[in-house]
């Protein structure tokens, strides 16, 4: 057989039909596997969406719980400074809630007592600290 | 593969039902067994899925897929160790007509195109059977078109070799 004679056979070989089983199962399994490939993603698209939303509530939430406004250390300092005779000027002398039991059903009345109110430095920060 | 309107291929489907076929009967030439070539041409479709379908032209797009269809052919050669037998070709039947003849002469040859190196036999099958340029199958097979044309004109060769070798 002469290099002509193979290259006009395999120049035959270009039209030559492909089998339609062949071509059918080949396109059922591409659109069988690109389905579930996008259902793959579809489902990891919500998986992380959902954690992404769990992960923004629970940073809501915290921020919620923080109180904002007062900052804990200059409480402490101002309770460090109260004087003495403005602790005893507002705290209720022992004898004065012996003298109030009185009606023993009814709740017992909120006496200024309980309340200690302190002035700070600043005019606009007053701290009120209630006795149970 | 190369010639059809950029139109015509804008969606994944219309890729599929137009390219299926070349895709198919390129890696059937190249493996030697429709099993493989489906496997190797669901693999080329599924691929281009992940791909995305922008391509800036035909060409580009029928370049991508003649490359991915080679490369994935030629790991699967890769993996799956050639038999160093020499396959049994159909024997010669001088008393048929000369259509049979033709035929049996096509089964000859393509069970000597099994016999030939990997590169080699991708190099004839693209540049014989699906009749791209030198260029084309130098892009499909990331080679130089000089190697290109070497490869072709020594599978040429050996498929002489062979198919003589086996008349006598």
């Amino acid at each position: 057989m002469t290099e002509d004679r193979i290259r006009e056979l395999l120049r035959e070989m270009r039209d030559e039909p492909v089998p339609a089983d062949s071509t059918a199962r080949v396109r059922l399994a591409i659109e069988a596997r690109s389905r579930s490939r996008i259902a793959g993603f579809r489902r990891h698209w919500k998986l992380w969406a959902g954690i992404l939303a769990l992960a923004c509530a629970a940073l809501i939430a915290i921020t919620m719980r923080e109180p904002v406004g007062i900052a804990p250390p200059a409480v402490e300092a101002t309770q460090t400074q109260i004087p003495a005779e403005v602790s005893a000027a507002v705290s209720p002398p022992p004898a004065a809630r012996r003298v109030v039991h009185r009606a023993p059903r009814a709740a017992p009345p909120r006496s200024a007592a309980e309340v200690i109110r302190i002035e700070t430095d600043d005019p606009d920060i007053v701290i009120v600290l209630v006795g149970g | 593969m190369l010639d059809i309107p950029r139109e015509a291929s804008s969606s994944f489907d219309d890729i599929v039902q137009e390219r299926e076929t070349r895709v198919l009967r390129a890696a059937y030439r190249i493996l030697g067994n429709w099993a493989d070539a489906e496997d190797v041409a669901q693999e080329v479709f599924l691929r281009l899925h992940r791909h995305g379908v922008s391509f800036p032209n035909d060409a580009a797009l029928g370049a991508w897929l003649y490359r991915v269809t080679v490369n994935l052919c030629l790991d699967r050669n890769r993996s799956v160790r050639p038999s160093c037998e020499m396959p049994e070709l159909p024997s010669m039947d001088r008393s048929a007509e000369t259509s049979a003849i033709r035929e049996q002469e096509k089964r000859r040859l393509m069970a000597a195109l099994a016999m030939l190196p990997p590169r080699e036999r991708v190099a004839v099958v693209l540049r014989e059977i699906e009749g791209l340029s030198t260029g084309e199958v130098a892009t499909a097979m990331g080679s130089a078109e000089a190697t290109v044309r070497s490869q072709v004109a020594k599978g040429i060769a050996r498929l002489r070799g062979i198919l003589n070798r086996e008349e006598r």
